[in-house]
């Protein structure tokens, strides 16, 4: 295995004009990102892409996207239509390959442009038993929190004092608002909004050069649970068990986790999965729950593990999550080495 | 007891909204209802873009106010299709019609899709000078249109006519024409 560092991260700003495409969001982005470690676009061999057409409703739309990476001359290039988290896996085993050195990722979602996110996410479940009912995200992380209240003895209190405790807000306030679908209230359900992200990885010896400490990717891992919640307990999840151990969480443990969260219930499932601790500092950039950019909230949660790398911490990990709860989990465990 | 289910409808929609039309289209069509085509000249390799996009897709920089420049309301069929109308319901074109790709003298970019009007179709072909047939001032809608696709060249422009120029050499065509 070769040794592959994540040495720059950026993200659109969130306050963009009316209007604004994707690509511009995307364009000074990947040109920060790049220009973060004193690279260029010439630098990179390999250039991977996250994004979904469900969100604004057009088609390849990632094609209009590239141009903010550039792609004349012809360049070397994959999309995955999930977050962008999972572009960084791919990018991640293209360099393995050992004939590239540098990799760029990036994705962007407009969830906006979209009436109703909970409507258009309806059409990742299965289109015969759960699409025809509606079963939206909010709906079935409802569910989902049902479960883990029933199995843990966790109460409303304990969700909303998840959100009190990183903004300050009141808990009994928070409690006193009426539910979007019991017992999650709009506290417990983070936001959807725009949002454009860029990583750059680098293989061996070239990240040592270009970056004084870089996140080294000491492991990472991606499982899938089965598509249909109702055959799984979804108070837990194997798939981030799996995941964390393959990706090895276990070895050495970690002082900061991001997690893909997107509702609170989410929050506690992926704790327990991964088995952290009270002495972990979970999710300190606020999580999904602050703000959920569709498509690039996972990649966003690796990008936010490499600022407390780059803040000094030894060993963290970041987490993305897809599809209905929780299905889809992956690791990503980075260590920081000067 | 109620028969088995056997069948079940499920019909479902999504909704989006159109985007905003971005800074730029909505500037693009303020200058259109002023009878002025405008497009960013990228500072690196001097290509034209019309309509502004606010960068260069080959070099990949942004563009901005400082790079805009004014673009002809004349050019160049680059190439065209003949269209033969088939009968549907909405179809109002009856006859063979021809649709045309233009490059717009100072432009690098062309209109696609263009309507020639007062050319007999054996008269189209590649090289041909045309000049655009404006809409009156106050019936060009880019300005007050709210969607993107209000705001393009077909907002004040309704069509385009032969000037009897001379032919446009082919070697000047090279990159441009689609």
């Amino acid at each position: 295995m070769r040794d592959i560092a994540i040495v720059a991260f950026a993200q659109a700003p969130a306050d963009q004009p009316a209007g604004q495409t994707e690509t511009l969001m995307l364009l000074p982005t990947i040109t920060r990102a790049l220009a973060d470690v004193g690279l260029t676009r010439r630098d990179v061999g390999f250039t991977c892409s996250g994004s979904a057409d469900y969100l604004t409703g057009g088609t390849f739309t990632f094609v209009q996207m590239l141009e903010a990476a550039g792609a004349w001359p012809p360049i070397p290039e994959s999309h995955v239509e999930m977050d962008g988290a999972w572009a960084l896996h791919e990018a991640w085993v293209r360099l393995q390959h050992g004939d590239v050195d540098v990799a760029l990722v990036f994705s962007s979602g407009r969830a906006s442009l979209g009436v109703s996110l909970r409507e258009t996410l309806t059409f990742q479940l299965d289109p015969y038993y759960l699409a025809p009912l509606g079963a939206d995200y909010v709906s079935l992380a409802a569910l989902q929190g049902e479960a883990v209240m029933a199995r843990t003895g966790r109460t409303e209190r304990d969700l909303a004092e998840i959100v009190a405790a990183r903004t300050g807000l009141d808990v009994d306030k928070l409690l006193a608002e009426p539910y979007v679908v019991a017992p999650l209230r709009t506290h417990d359900i983070g936001p959807p909004v725009d949002g454009a992200a860029a990583v750059v990885l680098v293989a061996g010896d070239r990240a040592r050069e270009l970056c004084e400490r870089p996140a080294w990717i000491a492991g990472i891992d991606h499982r899938a649970d089965p598509h249909y919640p109702g055959v799984r307990d979804l108070s837990r999840s194997r798939s981030t068990t799996l995941a964390g151990e393959k990706a090895g969480v276990g070895n050495g443990g970690v002082e900061v986790a991001e997690l893909h969260a997107v509702c609170t219930p989410e929050e506690i499932v992926l704790a327990d999965a991964l088995g952290l601790g009270g002495d972990v500092d979970v999710n300190p950039s606020g999580g999904g729950i602050a703000a959920n950019p569709m498509m690039v909230t996972g990649l966003v949660r690796i990008g936010e593990a490499l600022k407390q790398i780059a803040g000094g911490r030894s060993r963290v990990l970041g987490h993305a999550s897809s599809g209905p709860c929780l299905q889809q989990n992956l690791v990503c465990v980075l260590e920081g080495r000067n | 007891m109620a028969d088995p289910v056997q069948f079940m409808s499920h019909f479902t929609t999504v909704e989006y909204r159109v985007p905003d039309p971005s800074p730029l289209n909505v500037y693009f069509a303020e200058q259109l209802a002023k009878g002025r085509i405008v497009g960013h000249k990228c500072p690196q390799c001097g290509k034209v873009y019309m309509p502004p996009r606010g960068y260069c897709p080959l070099c990949v920089v942004e563009t901005t106010a400082k790079d805009e420049v004014e673009v002809a309301d004349r050019g160049t069929v680059t190439t065209f299709s003949v269209i033969t109308p088939l009968q549907y319901q909405g179809q109002e074109e009856t006859d063979d019609y021809v649709q045309a790709t233009i490059l717009l003298d100072g432009s690098d970019t062309t209109i696609m899709v263009a309507h020639l009007d007062g050319v007999a179709i054996a008269d189209v072909h590649s090289g041909l000078r045309v000049k655009a047939v404006w809409a009156p001032e106050s019936e060009r809608s880019g300005a007050t249109g709210s969607l993107a696709r209000q705001m393009g060249l077909g907002s004040a422009v309704t069509s385009w006519e032969a000037t009897g120029e001379p032919d446009t050499p082919r070697d000047h065509l090279a990159e441009h024409i689609v």
